[in-house]
């Protein structure tokens, strides 16, 4: 068996007890961070990706840029002590998760039922 | 130079408000040179203006909230006259433009400046006392968020003054709030008086979170916390999640108004639908912010004059948990009639009803509380007795109302305005009553006059069926609310009673002045020499009243729910304290002037923003920004009470105690 190094063997985003190995873990974070941004705009911006498939690559990478974020500069991490950061994360999740999704659900119909349809809109129709 | 301001903002030929501007001003000034006088001024502003202490903070937020009661009560009282008045032919004595206002000022100032500074007036008072601890987490900010609601209060009630205010309800919902059809500066007071104060409220609940959560007496778990600190968690959760949404939605409003957006306009693809939908999101909510430390304080008053534990305590906090996050899920019910259709509604109304079933069990487990309980009838039981009385036809109004097909003949009725009158006031201003009355003594160290409290219960009991009974008939006779003229001179005895009603609960609400008065001019014959004066379970009646600014020299161990009763139990049977422990010197946090000051750069900054007034908004901002500054550099936060102070005060507590315990045991 082989003895784990304790300085080692930190979740990324945990208190590390040396400054240079902090300062490490919040590079390897900005340079991911900054990684999937570009990969980002390149998406966005290229043609040669399938149509359809560019907005699920950009939430995908979204995803993960807060996964990121979370991880490195907010320190969510798995280890123990973090139950609250977790379930306070949890909570947001849901939170966030209800308001938009009601909000994009309920507006949905809204317009369905109160705005005009588009014959009435279209006034190339109404000669 | 100075924007929009002009001596035309000053109503000269109004005389209601000048009349009411003269003698709040002379009012101010009167107490102010008392005050200056009497040389109480260093400690106001010593003891409480730049306070860090927890209790401190709570009582001047309860100041706030009892003196914008008056202003409130105000408002209601010039409403339920002019309802009485205008009738038929008569116009009474307020023009529509003036009549708008006051309901608008009405709403707004006893949700955002009576009930949420109340609630949260009793969370910093009660809470780290309850968790055994000597502070909340982080002091300065509790200050700072003091003053922040502080502000947004100040600039409301400029509005009468200075211009005018909203007439667009307290929701503000446009396109009448817009720019279009309300261009002057009304809606704007509104939204930047909202908009400070809710940076306060926000910092409270992060504040709050975490005392609840990081810091409690050793052994003081989850699940041994009194109900009103799980119920007050609940509902500081609710503020992180609901409060943002408020902030972003007003911000929306204010880009239209300022810069020329369009959101939520008729036109360039404006949608006001959105609105109402976001500001529900946090309006719905926001009932249970306040319905939620209210059912807190009913619980501590249930188990501490029944003489018992309190009934399901674990259901208790399960069904609070179950509110909190469902609380989240139901605000369409605001709007059944804005037409998402029946789908939607069908969800969001059986999702309403839902949450009758947790408040349901909540109920009871106060009924089995007091069942076979040894009842004392004081004041705050008086409360608790009317609030459940009250409250659950309240309730059942609320459930009717969630039927989408019931609320498309009731919506916007009178109906609704009885029936949130019912849960608010049955609900939460009786609660906050009776934490008046019981959490009094320990502020003070003594008692409330308990004679002239039940007068004051009984006011508010008859006065409010009297005020809104009637306009229950009158919704489902088809009383729209917000009316300045009544048509049908048939209301007219149902209104009369309604005024009747509320010159009840006026009556209440000058006797609770001379209650104050009364029992301060008499305090020596209530006395709360023991720190304990209603035999209480939670710890903060384990320390005297008042508590010294560190609240306990000890942190006190827990050792099950109830810590206090258990303790107080143990040191009866043995006839004796916990030996004497080993006293410590005790860092805690100095006073600042960090949260007025920046509060009075805030204040600049709101009053310049809604006069366009560029250059002093600037001002403000940097002078708000550049205070948090100096703060940071300061190296000194905390002094040191040295050990020889705590011993002694602690022996002194001992001493009382040791007195107190032998005369119980001689009693018994
Ligand atoms: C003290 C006794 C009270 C009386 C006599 C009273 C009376 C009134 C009246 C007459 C209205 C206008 C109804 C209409 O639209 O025709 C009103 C509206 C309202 N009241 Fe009260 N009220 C009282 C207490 C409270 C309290 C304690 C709260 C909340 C904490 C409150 C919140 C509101 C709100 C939000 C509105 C709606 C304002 C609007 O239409 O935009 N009231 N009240
Ligand atoms: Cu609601």
């Amino acid at each position: 068996m082989t003895e784990i190094d304790p300085e080692q063997n930190v979740a990324p985003g945990e208190p590390h007890s040396n400054i240079l190995s902090e300062t490490t873990a919040y590079v390897i974070g900005l340079a991911l961070a900054l990684g999937l941004t570009a990969v980002s705009f390149w998406v966005a911006s290229t043609s040669s990706l399938w149509g359809p498939g560019v907005a699920v690559g950009l939430v995908v990478l979204a995803i993960a840029q807060m996964g990121v974020h979370l991880v490195f500069f907010l320190h969510i991490t798995s280890g123990p002590d973090n139950t609250n950061n977790v379930l306070a994360l949890a909570f947001g999740v849901l939170v966030v998760f209800l308001v938009m999704i009601g909000t994009i659900w309920i507006m949905g119909h809204m317009n369905d039922n109160m705005m005009p349809g588009p014959e009435i809109t279209n006034l190339q129709m109404q000669h | 130079m100075l924007g929009k301001l002009s001596w035309d903002a000053i109503p000269f030929h109004d005389p209601i408000p000048l009349i009411t501007s003269l003698v709040v001003i002379l009012a101010v000034l009167g107490i102010g040179i008392w005050v200056w006088r009497k040389g109480y001024w260093p400690a106001l502003y010593h003891g409480y203006i730049t306070s860090t202490d927890h209790k401190k903070i709570g009582i001047m937020y309860i100041v706030l909230a009892l003196l914008m009661l008056v202003r409130g009560f105000a408002d209601a009282i010039m409403m339920r006259l002019q309802q009485s008045l205008a009738i038929g032919a008569s116009q009474g004595y307020l023009p529509p433009e003036h009549y708008n206002q006051i309901f608008s000022a009405h709403g707004t100032i006893m949700i955002f400046f009576v009930a949420m500074p109340f609630v949260i007036g009793f969370m910093n008072f009660v809470v780290p006392l309850q968790l055994g601890v000597r502070d909340v987490a982080f002091p300065t900010m509790n200050n700072v968020s003091f003053w922040l609601t502080a502000s947004g209060a100040l600039l409301i009630n400029l509005s009468l003054f200075i211009g005018e205010f909203a007439r667009t309800g307290w929701l503000a919902y446009p396109p009448l709030s817009e720019l279009e059809f309300s261009p002057g500066v009304g809606v704007d007071y509104y939204l930047v008086a909202l908009q400070i104060s809710g940076v306060g409220t926000v910092l409270t609940a992060v504040n709050f979170v975490t005392t609840i959560l990081k810091t409690r007496a050793p052994g003081m778990s989850y699940l041994r916390m009194p109900v009103f600190c799980w119920t007050s968690l609940a509902a500081n959760l609710i503020i992180l999640a609901a409060f943002p949404v408020l902030t972003v939605t007003l911000a929306l409003l204010m880009l239209d108004r300022y810069m020329g957006f369009h959101f939520f306009t008729n036109d360039g693809g404006g949608n006001s639908m959105l609105y109402m939908n976001l500001i529900w999101v946090w309006g719905h909510p926001e009932v249970y912010i306040l319905v939620l430390p209210a059912f807190g304080i009913y619980s501590e008053v249930a188990a501490t004059f029944s003489g018992k534990p309190l009934f399901g305590y674990r259901s208790m906090v399960f069904a609070t948990m179950v509110i909190c996050i469902v609380s989240l899920m139901v605000w369409l019910h605001h709007f059944f009639t804005m037409g998402a259709g029946a789908n939607i509604n069908a969800i969001f109304g059986i999702a309403s009803m839902i949450i009758g079933i947790p408040t349901g069990v909540k109920i009871y487990n106060w009924l089995f509380t007091m069942y076979g309980g040894r009842v004392r009838f004081t004041v705050p039981m008086y409360y608790l007795i009317g609030f459940m009385l009250t409250f659950v036809g309240g309730g059942l109004t609320g459930v009717l109302l969630a039927i989408p097909p019931v609320d498309f003949v009731v919506h916007n009725s009178l109906f609704l305005v009885a029936h949130f009158h019912h849960v608010i006031i049955g609900g939460v201003v009786f609660a906050l009553m009776a934490g008046y009355t019981y959490w009094f003594p320990k502020a003070f160290g003594f008692t409330l006059d308990e004679r002239l409290g039940k007068m004051i219960f009984w006011c508010w009991f008859i006065g409010f069926h009297l005020a809104f009974m009637p306009l229950y008939v009158l919704g489902l006779w088809g009383g729209t609310r917000r009316m300045q003229h009544i048509s049908d001179p048939s209301w007219a005895p149902w209104l009369n009673v309604a005024l009747l009603g509320a010159v009840i609960i006026g009556v209440g609400i000058v006797l609770t002045v001379v209650q104050l008065l009364y029992s301060i001019k008499t305090r020596e014959q209530r006395l709360d020499v023991t720190g304990d004066p209603w035999d209480g379970r939670t710890l903060e009646w384990l320390t005297l009243s008042p508590p010294p600014h560190y609240n306990f020299a000890v942190l006190p161990d827990v050792h099950g729910e109830e810590a206090y009763w258990i303790r107080k139990q143990t040191a009866i049977k043995q006839d004796a304290l916990i030996d004497e422990p080993d006293y410590q010197p005790i860092e805690m946090p100095i006073d600042t002037p960090t949260g007025v000051i920046c509060a009075f750069f805030a204040s600049l900054c709101g009053f310049a923003v809604i006069w366009h007034i560029w250059w002093l908004a600037i001002l403000g901002l940097v002078g708000a920004f550049a205070v948090f500054v100096w703060y940071a550099w300061q190296d000194e936060h905390e002094h040191i009470i040295p050990v020889e102070e705590v011993r002694a005060n602690a022996r002194e507590r001992r001493r009382i105690r040791m007195e107190h315990l032998h005369s119980l045991s001689q009693s018994t």
